[in-house]
């Protein structure tokens, strides 16, 4: 089993990609932990989007970070700010929003600005670990 | 500071005035008899700026209108008589619903001065009653509405543990460690027990007030309790909330509404601060009875504006934000407990509301004043 610290990764074995898990609250980061590493992701964890850009901008994690599934409703610096920094410093890694709350509004803007999904929770594990794929493919493309 | 209801009061006598009489006499009345009639009567005059009460008589004196007239500092009167002669009203009203008051009356009250009894001043207890009525009904209605601002958060107070229920359940079902399993099922069982703290504290919340339910409220407790519902209707992470409490402190009125009233005030501070700052919620015994204040450091309000905020459809808030009723009926509220509001504010720097409340101010034996 690998361990984790907020924000960095210790260890690992397989690698399907590296997912940074944007979220306040430790149980979601752990059951979104939980599916992913199943499905062979390696994850990285912040519990805002403070500590979120902190951990893409150290280390190696600004070269290997593959898709990022980010909250909305979080303290500091939101969902909503995290985005628009992370769309525009670093535009090749695909967002995923996760939030508690479905808003068709909030969900065409952030599509709009190039999140390439919106999911509600609760979200089975599936169709998170298919939208993972989904993102990880536009990454590649992104890189051809 | 800034003194709130006599700004209010001025702006009232103008625009009633400029409806009714462009010079209006203030209307001087006198009230007979301070029982339930008298003192709903002496509530409703009170708060209209162009009437003027000159004074309230009744016999008994214990009637609850003459508590209320001392809170007031309207003048109390034993005799008819007395208050007739020292205040020369320009209209008396009679509700005591005794008839042999009548004829007192007629031979007591001089020419010229008006007389309302018997079935009109019935009439009025009626109108008064609904009035009353109608006002609980929009406190209701506006209650209301600002649940409808609590869909973000309750949504996301709901989906968090069923996200987490759905993750753990899902696991469960390949999950192989006995041990593990046992930690994720009470896992499940904790976070379902978070999901029903929420419709608990919003069913209590949204409930219509009885108007009947009025008794001593423990006002620490109905601010911690504001600050629970508040968490649904604004993000609260960033903001720093400093608490000082003086222990034991109450106040008397309908403890629904007095958590209205809290709620509304901390989330408009909240909403003031965009996002971070420093909320405080303060309780002292004052001279004049409990106080509480909520101050914020957020952006304050402009001074020409801090006139009109008491106002009803006064509202600063963007189209479908905001009903513009919300200090409306917190002010409604207060008055009806007898106490005021008052707000101090600088633009830039943040507002502080401060509320008194007339009586007891300590459970405790000899208070702590």
């Amino acid at each position: 089993m690998s361990e984790f610290k907020s924000g960095f990764f210790v260890g690992g074995e397989s690698c399907n990609g590296r997912v940074l898990i944007v979220d306040d609250e430790p149980d979601i980061r752990k059951v979104v932990r939980m599916t992913l590493q199943k499905a062979g992701y390696d994850t990285l964890e912040a519990e805002n989007g403070e500590k979120a850009i902190e951990v893409i901008n150290s280390g190696e994690n600004r070269l290997l970070l593959d898709v990022m599934i980010c909250d909305i409703r979080m303290p500091k610096v939101n969902g909503i700010e995290a985005i628009a920094y992370f769309r525009q410093n670093y535009p090749r890694v695909p967002l995923i929003v996760l939030t508690g709350f479905p808003d068709t509004d909030m969900a065409t803007s952030l599509l709009r600005q190039g999140v390439v999904d919106y999911l509600v929770k609760p979200v089975e594990g599936e169709k998170l670990k298919a939208s993972v794929g989904r993102a990880m493919e536009q990454r590649e493309i992104a890189h051809l | 500071m800034t003194l709130f209801s006599p700004a209010i009061s001025d702006r009232r006598t103008e625009l009633q005035g400029a409806a009714q009489d462009p010079t209006p006499l203030p209307m001087k009345v006198a009230i007979i008899g301070a029982g339930r009639g008298g003192t709903a009567l002496l509530d409703a005059l009170h708060q209209i700026g162009t009437i003027g009460v000159v004074g309230i008589v009744d016999i008994n004196p214990s009637a609850p209108g003459l508590r209320r007239a001392q809170e007031l500092t309207v003048p109390i009167y034993d005799r008819v008589s007395n208050l007739l002669k020292n205040q020369q009203p320009s209209l008396v009203m009679d509700v005591t619903g005794d008839p042999t008051m009548e004829s007192v009356l007629q031979k007591e009250v001089p020419p010229g001065t008006n007389i309302v009894n018997g079935q009109t001043s019935r009439l009025l207890w009626l109108l008064i009653q609904h009035e009353t009525g109608l006002q609980a009904e929009l406190l209701h209605a506006e209650k209301l509405a600002g649940i409808g601002s609590f869909a973000a958060g309750i949504a996301h107070d709901i989906n968090n543990p069923l996200q987490l229920i759905l993750g753990l359940a899902e696991n469960l079902t390949e999950e192989t460690d006995l041990d593990a399993v046992h930690l994720q099922a009470r896992d499940i069982i904790e976070a379902v027990k978070r999901t029903t703290a929420i419709c608990r504290d919003l069913t209590s919340y949204s409930r219509r007030t009885s108007l009947q339910q009025e008794g001593l409220i423990s006002v620490n407790a109905k601010l911690d309790e504001a600050l629970k519902i508040a968490r649904y209707a604004v993000a609260l992470q960033d903001i720093e909330i400093r608490k000082r409490y003086q222990p034991d402190m109450i106040a008397k009125g309908n403890p629904d509404q007095l958590l209205h009233v809290f709620v509304n005030l901390i989330t408009n501070a909240v909403q003031a601060m965009e996002h971070q700052g420093i909320l405080t919620l303060e309780t002292t015994a004052v001279d004049e009875g409990t106080q509480i204040r909520v101050s914020d450091t957020g952006s304050g309000i402009a001074p020409e504006l801090l006139n009109r905020i008491f106002d009803p459809f006064f509202t600063t808030k963007p189209p479908g934000k905001g009903t513009g009723l919300g200090l409306y009926n917190i002010k409604n509220v207060i008055h009806h407990m007898h106490g005021t509001i008052t707000v101090e504010s600088q633009v830039g720097r943040g507002s502080t509301f401060t509320l008194t409340f007339p009586g007891e101010t300590s459970q405790s034996e000899g208070g702590s004043s």
